[in-house]
């Protein structure tokens, strides 16, 4: 893994982004405004599951006509994210915050597909009411809390004299 | 006078504390972040209707209404955790433009959202045209813009 990134880390072209003066800012800011369509829309449909708001709203309208742009907001901060990877490897291949993120978005990815493809199959039943299933609700807090800890890790990758001692020991960025 | 206000901010024992504290700065900047998830995602979801996309089979004054308290509620957490960060960093918010540019936004937003963005949201829909679509677009106009001023403080000051 440490070569792959050494490897990336010497590249050219990762060279001339890390180097350039504007694409960093530029990079960021756009990643951190498509962070909030992506993860603002998510929130409040988490929120919904929840049954913390928007409860006249039917579960089923919300991913058909919610999700098209909070997906289009994933997708440019996915490609921001991986240039500001591409652009700066070994700065993030020893960050603990990094790696914690990549975790946690794995996990809020797999939660959202075992709720996709096993609670929301049911979503005829509970679609207009009021009451949403438990599966249902406990996935909703589980995204919530994930994606809130994406968004900190994130926010945390800044802070590399911050990371967990156990982390430092391990001397990964050396 | 403007600057020895912001020098009296800096030099408040509040905002030494902020800087020698290790993990004050941390905290707040990613309760902010959290807090500016909660806050674009209540205004995307008025401001997508307002452009005929997003929830459209929801009455537009009825999502406004909900979306309402979730909008100021993450604001009041915004200025909430903001606040600090300006005041132990105060003399570099003072001498950045993006700063300044910022701070005009936030309160033409407020502005715009209390008096126009509101009436247009609470209205009859049918009633005013084109107008719901204008504010819309407005308003995720001017809030992008707070996001990316606020972020270029941090890169570019």
């Amino acid at each position: 893994m440490r070569s792959l990134f050494e490897w990336v880390d010497a590249l050219p072209s990762s060279i001339a982004l890390r180097e350039s003066l504007n694409a960093y800012p530029t990079m960021l800011t756009i990643h951190v405004v498509s962070m909030c369509l992506f993860a603002g829309l998510i929130a409040y449909w988490d929120m919904r599951l929840v049954g913390l708001t928007l409860r006249k709203v039917p579960v089923s309208n919300i991913p058909t006509r919610l999700f098209p742009w909070a997906l289009t907001g994933y997708g440019i901060n996915l490609i921001t994210g991986g240039l500001l990877l591409y652009s700066q490897p070994m700065r993030y291949y020893g960050n603990f915050y990094f790696w914690a993120k990549m975790v946690l978005m794995l996990i809020a990815g797999i939660n959202m597909f075992w709720f996709h493809y096993a609670t929301y199959k049911s979503v005829q039943a509970w679609d207009q009411g009021r009451e949403i299933p438990m599966n249902a609700r406990l996935a909703g807090v589980v995204s919530l809390a994930l994606w809130a800890a994406v968004v900190v890790t994130g926010r945390m990758m800044a802070y590399s004299g911050l990371m967990p001692q156990w982390w430092n020991n391990l001397n990964i960025g050396a | 006078m403007l600057q020895s206000f912001f020098q009296w901010m800096q030099g408040l024992p509040f905002s030494a504390w902020m800087l020698e504290e290790t993990w004050a700065s941390p905290i707040i900047q990613c309760a902010h972040l959290v807090a500016l998830v909660a806050f674009a995602g209540a205004v995307l979801v008025v401001d997508m209707r307002l452009l005929g996309r997003g929830l459209i089979k929801t009455p537009l004054n009825q999502l406004a209404r909900e979306m309402d308290r979730w909008m100021i509620w993450s604001f009041v957490a915004l200025f909430v955790t903001g606040a600090p960060q300006v005041l132990s960093t105060a003399l570099k918010q003072y001498y950045s433009p993006f700063f300044w540019w910022k701070m005009q936004i936030v309160i033409i937003g407020l502005l715009f959202n209390f008096t126009i963005r509101r009436r247009v949201a609470f209205a009859e829909e049918g009633s005013l045209g084109h107008w719901p679509k204008v504010v819309g677009f407005l308003s995720i106009g001017m809030w992008t813009g707070v996001s990316v001023y606020a972020r270029l403080i941090g890169l570019l000051s």
